[in-house]
């Protein structure tokens, strides 16, 4: 693949509409990021870390 | 693309051999070889106590010695020469090891070396680093930058950028010593020994930072990942085949998850390395802001700015060397205001995170993987994803740091106290080398910054991406996640 190729492809807008698995991946993901976070967080309040 | 960095990323010479031995296990061998020489002090051979160390200097003749006073007769530069045909030898061995062509490398390791550690000690020059009035008086003047003797690592790295950008040929003839994931590994493993000596004062304390890293970094893969892929994917348009290896770079760990996650689902070569490469350009510009930033906003938080950096930096070797300069700055903020915190908290934290982030490439290059092969580009049963690739992907050379953390909590715990109060001090030789491998870094991320050919490539889109992600999302998010996890925990003082 050339330098130009690259730049092409690169500058190019070929749609590529996301899937339904990549929705979900994006989903999960996000969804268990963000129970995680406030799960710890809270987890963290009540353990503070000690000397 | 620099050759240096599709070099740095694929073992291979330019003849097409492939190197028997991996860059990571290269790093364990090479780190507990260094490791394991400095523990000899503690039956009272000393044989590494030659390396040089750099102090602030007002005058040049008193910047270096060496590290130990048993080998003061050889004087400051002696310590160097020392120091440099030690690693010469070393690291030309490894050459040898990973088949490249020694004397080419020990041509080029020359020249790196030299001008990385002339930066390094012109960093250290009074003016540049000293930080409090009583440093400035010590020395007789009466204006500071107070980067620290730390600053000198800016100094390596901007070193690295002005050959690389204005002395291209001469980037190119050294590219074979142009090793920075190389120095940043060795760097990380004998940083082992010296995080456990940190920790093994305050085990409650080390413990529960150690459970918030890696509570800190399944956020990060879980909220990162996802929304920068989604960025890429739906407001810059990319396939993907680059969204996939761009989102592990930006989010995770840089030059290791682009390609993991690019070989995991399967992208052509080029992507990859092209993504690593704008990785380690926006490394730079985080080096030589965040840290700063941090002593700025964060001085009464130490330990949120260390997992800020090991979130937010990207590369190992940005990313923890930077953590190292932030500890300085923020120490030195700190003891100006007359609170003196143990150093090496900082830093660990955020060496800490950077080691979890990496462990973790390897299981969520296989959940990608495991997803594209099955979901996305189905393919042949011999080419889905498989459970063995978690570990071929399993960055090798945090084996050396746990090794080296493990023997030296052993050792600074479980030793009769005679053999353990001479702990420190023999990890404390080891970790002069760490910095030199600092400096090494540093530097070597400078020389593989050319901006000129990145923009000649038309990286306007990928770099766009990369700007929006990190400094929108990345950066605040690494915050706040740093914030609920380490707000409030401060480093021991200093006894």
């Amino acid at each position: 693949m050339t330098q130009s190729d690259i730049r092409e492809e690169l500058r190019g807008d070929r749609s590529e509409p996301l899937l339904p698995i990549e929705k979900k991946l994006i989903g999960w993901s996000l969804t268990i990021g963000l129970v995680l976070l406030v799960a710890l967080a809270i987890f963290n309040h009540f353990a503070p870390a000690t000397f | 693309m620099s050759d240096a960095t599709i070099n740095q990323i694929h073992p291979r010479r330019a003849d097409g051999v492939i190197a028997p031995i991996s860059e990571d296990w290269l790093a364990v061998v090479l780190g507990l070889f260094i490791f394991v020489l400095a523990l000899a002090a503690l039956a009272n051979v000393d044989l590494i106590g030659w390396v040089v160390t750099t102090a602030v200097w007002g005058n040049l003749g008193q910047a270096l010695k060496a590290t130990s006073k048993g080998y003061a007769s050889l004087g400051g530069l002696g310590a160097l020469i020392a120091t440099y045909a030690a690693l010469t030898v070393v690291l030309g061995a490894a050459a040898a090891a990973a088949k490249g062509d020694v004397k080419r490398f020990v041509l080029a390791f020359t020249a790196v070396f030299w001008i990385a550690y002339a930066s390094w000690v012109v960093g250290n020059f009074a003016h540049f680093a000293a930080v409090t009035p009583a440093e400035q008086q010590k020395f007789g003047i009466n204006w500071s930058l107070k980067l620290t003797g730390e600053g000198g690592l800016i100094f390596a790295l901007i070193a690295g950028l002005i050959i690389a950008n204005f002395f291209p040929r001469f980037a190119e003839a050294i590219k074979e010593a142009v090793r920075p994931e190389l120095y940043i590994k060795i760097a990380i493993v004998i940083l082992g020994g010296f995080i456990a000596v940190t920790a093994a004062g305050k085990l409650n304390l080390a413990s529960s930072l150690v459970l918030r890293g890696v509570a800190a970094i399944v956020e990060a893969y879980l909220i990162y990942w996802a929304v920068v892929y989604f960025v890429a994917r739906k407001w810059f348009g990319f396939s993907r085949e680059w969204a996939a290896p761009l989102a592990s770079g930006i989010s995770i760990c840089g030059v290791a998850a682009s390609i993991a996650t690019g070989s995991a689902i399967r992208a052509r070569p080029v992507v990859p390395v092209l993504v690593s490469s704008l990785v380690v350009i926006f490394a730079v510009f985080e080096v030589l802001i965040l840290p700063f930033l941090a002593q700025i906003f964060l001085s009464h938080e130490p330990l949120v700015a260390g997992a800020w950096i090991g979130l937010a930096v990207k590369t190992d070797g940005a990313a923890v060397a930077a953590g190292g300069i932030t500890e300085s700055l923020i120490l030195a903020k700190n003891a100006a205001e007359g609170i003196n915190y143990q150093p090496g908290w900082i830093l660990g934290t955020a060496a800490t995170i950077k080691v979890f982030i990496d462990v973790f490439i390897g299981i969520w290059a296989f959940v990608l993987g495991y997803i594209w092969t099955n979901h996305i580009n189905v393919t042949q049963k011999q080419d889905k994803a498989k459970l063995r690739e978690i570990w071929q992907r399993f960055p090798k050379f945090i084996i050396g740091f746990v090794i080296t953390f493990a023997v030296g909590l052993y050792l600074a715990l479980g030793t009769p106290a005679e053999i353990a109060k001479n702990v420190p001090a023999a990890i404390g030789e080891a970790n002069t080398f760490r910095v030199i491998f600092f400096i090494l870094t540093f530097f070597s991320i400078g020389v593989l910054s050319n901006f000129r050919t990145l923009w000649q490539e038309g990286f306007g889109k990928l770099a766009a991406v990369y700007l929006v992600s990190l400094f929108g999302f990345v950066v605040w998010v690494g915050l706040l996640i740093s914030w609920i996890f380490f707000g409030g925990i401060t480093p021991p003082l200093a006894s």
